[in-house]
């Protein structure tokens, strides 16, 4: 008798709890609320952007009115005329490419050579190396831009498209990220490329790269990104205006300009909408890239 | 074990550390060696000289006087940490300390405001069924521009008569001279960060949440426990290794704050009245303008010294297990 309300109490239960699951957990007002704040902070994360690009089609005395408008009254392309006037800004945009671009191809070819020696072979030395790379990602790297500049002063690379390169052609974080994602690839895979007469080049070349894609993906795709968004290494050893990167020639317009806001934020645009079309692209990749640096914890 | 059927392997020598297994018989250890070192070099290289190298060298240069091209640098021993550490009796007059002071009230509300904020994104966007990779991607979009672009765009939402006083107008309240103001300039930086970063710490939450076995939530439930008690008793306590994640990486990255000081403060140094001048900017000031490199070195290592420390502090704190 006990036992069986015990039982029909615990199937009770059971029910309960998996009705409660759903309509529960979903409870309506609830469910309203979460939409609510999220549409809410949709609004927040969203609006900064399109109401600049927008803005960026307007006459600076429309840009400055108050109330503002949200969309152009008298829509113009003179801020991105005037921006491009003189070839100083394709020449910021130039030299943003380049840097991003070596940067992403250097980065992604290093690491992942590193990342394979320090995931899959054996030798002396190997868990000093994982050990410094784990803790050089907490130093806070402008705390060394002081000496890192002297370095590059005295290899007489300031100013040069080298200064900018080297320092970030081989990452720690990306190293890291490429030792997690190829630790897990089974043994054998190189074992028996290895008795078919492989080398280690032509094993790491062909049979791990192409399984650690995602990786190499997410690596590339973060380093173009920080190397675009760059602002305090490039400004510290770029100083003349043929050199400046995007975010170093913004500031120096900035500076000039300083009250010219239609003309700001459409220079803004230009820094921003390259790595926001990355983004939506590949934006699984970003996020990987930012979990897997979660993991390091 | 793994090393005979390999020296075997590779009898057609077709590497230079293949020819050294033959040579040697045991050798192909070596030859793993060797090969694994070469694989490393521009690692090793890279990061021997940008990382650690330098981080020593920074120590070493707040010994010495260096100006560039001027005289040879002059040891001076820790005349420049005596220098700072003497200002202290009159902290207000003193750049270095102010700009200390300030990052640490910054660091503080950043980090308790994109910790609360991205925990609640996360929060969120765990309890939806529909639209989820819409609102993740749409949440991620500031994290992902650069600090360049977010700048221009507030200064000039936060003119006076910019997009985010007209918002305030909306709801009757005067908004104030953001950036102009020394009482409003810190937390109109302050705002823009926790905006700006928010998200890429949702991201960590998301996975932390996603990491917590279902079954432990069930069984809390079936226990009777209400949906807040089961947050606050179960989630809450699973997530603290992320929470101290998150704190540790946004003071880190907080107390590093540069570009949007020198895109936004008045002047481009700290300004107005000093309200927005952060250790990097006089770093970068005492440095580059003012030519006295080993003064900013001394800052520098100051500055790491007080980052550690509060991480140290952070995790005893928040008390995270192994």
């Amino acid at each position: 008798m006990a036992q069986v309300s015990a039982q029909t109490q615990a199937s009770a239960q059971a029910a309960t709890s998996a009705e409660a699951r759903r309509p529960r957990r979903f409870f309506r007002p609830v469910n309203i609320l979460i939409y609510v704040l999220l549409a809410f902070f949709t609004f927040t994360s969203l609006g900064p952007f399109i109401y600049s690009l927008v803005s960026s089609f307007k006459p600076e005395t429309e840009v400055l009115a108050f109330p503002p408008t949200l969309f152009p009254v008298h829509g113009t392309f003179d801020n991105y005329a005037e921006l491009l006037k003189g070839g100083a800004f394709t020449r910021y945009l130039f030299n943003s490419l380049i840097f991003a671009v070596a940067v992403a191809v250097l980065n992604v070819l290093f690491s992942a050579m590193a990342g394979y020696a320090l995931s899959r072979m054996e030798f002396p030395g190997r868990n000093l190396v994982f050990v410094v790379t784990l803790a050089v990602m907490m130093i806070p790297t402008p705390v060394t831009i002081i000496p890192k500049f002297l370095v590059m002063n005295s290899l007489h690379l300031i100013n040069t498209y080298w200064a900018l390169i080297i320092p970030s052609m081989v990452q720690p974080f990306s190293v890291f990220l490429m030792v997690q994602f190829m630790k897990g690839l089974p043994k054998e895979l190189e074992e028996s490329a290895r008795l078919d007469g492989a080398s280690r080049w032509r094993t790491f070349y062909q049979i791990i790269l192409p399984l650690v894609k995602p990786a190499l993906t997410a690596v590339t795709i973060l380093s173009f990104q920080g190397a675009w968004n760059d602002f305090l290494w490039s400004l510290l050893v770029l100083n003349s205006n043929d050199m400046y990167t995007l975010p170093v020639g913004l500031f120096q317009f900035k500076s000039a300009h300083y009250t010219q806001y239609s003309l700001l934020i459409a220079g803004s645009m230009f820094n921003a909408i390259p790595v926001l079309v990355l983004f939506f692209i590949f934006q699984r990749y970003f996020i990987e890239g930012a979990v897997g640096s979660a993991v390091k914890g | 074990m793994a090393s005979q059927p390999r020296s075997i392997a590779s009898a057609p020598p077709l590497t230079p550390n293949g020819r050294r297994q033959l040579r040697r018989g045991t050798g192909a250890r070596a030859g793993e060696t060797l090969a694994a070192y070469l694989f490393l070099a521009p690692y090793i290289l890279v990061l021997g000289i940008f990382t650690v190298f330098v981080a020593v060298y920074g120590v070493g240069l707040s010994l010495f006087k260096v100006d560039i091209g001027f005289t040879t640098p002059e040891f001076v021993g820790f005349a420049y940490y005596q220098k700072l550490f003497a200002q202290l009796a009159y902290a207000s007059d003193s750049d270095f300390w102010i700009s200390m002071w300030n990052i640490t009230r910054y660091t503080f509300f950043v980090v308790i405001g994109e910790t609360a904020f991205a925990l609640l994104l996360a929060i969120l966007l765990h309890n939806i069924k529909h639209l989820k990779g819409f609102f993740r991607t749409v949440f991620y979009l500031p994290a992902v521009t650069s600090s360049v672009a977010v700048s221009l765009i507030f200064l000039w939402l936060y003119t006076p008569q910019g997009g985010i006083n007209y918002l305030l107008s909306l709801v009757g309240i005067p908004g104030p001279h953001w950036l102009e103001d020394p009482n409003f300039a810190l937390p109109a930086l302050m705002i823009l960060n926790i905006w700006s970063t928010s998200a890429t710490f949702m991201i960590y939450f998301l996975a932390a949440l996603q990491d917590i076995p279902t079954e432990l939530l069930e069984a809390a439930e079936v226990d009777g426990a209400d949906r807040f008690r089961v947050f606050w008793n179960v989630t809450l306590p699973l997530l603290r290794p992320a929470v101290f994640l998150v704190v540790a990486l946004g003071t880190i990255g907080a107390f590093q704050m540069f570009d949007q000081a020198k895109f936004m403060s008045q002047g481009g140094n700290g300004g107005p009245l000093k309200s927005t001048l952060t250790p990097l900017l006089e770093i970068y000031g005492k440095a580059f303008t003012d030519n006295q490199f080993g003064y900013a070195s001394a800052m520098s290592v100051i500055l790491f010294i007080v980052i550690f420390i509060f991480t140290l502090v952070q995790r005893r704190l928040i008390d995270v297990k192994n």
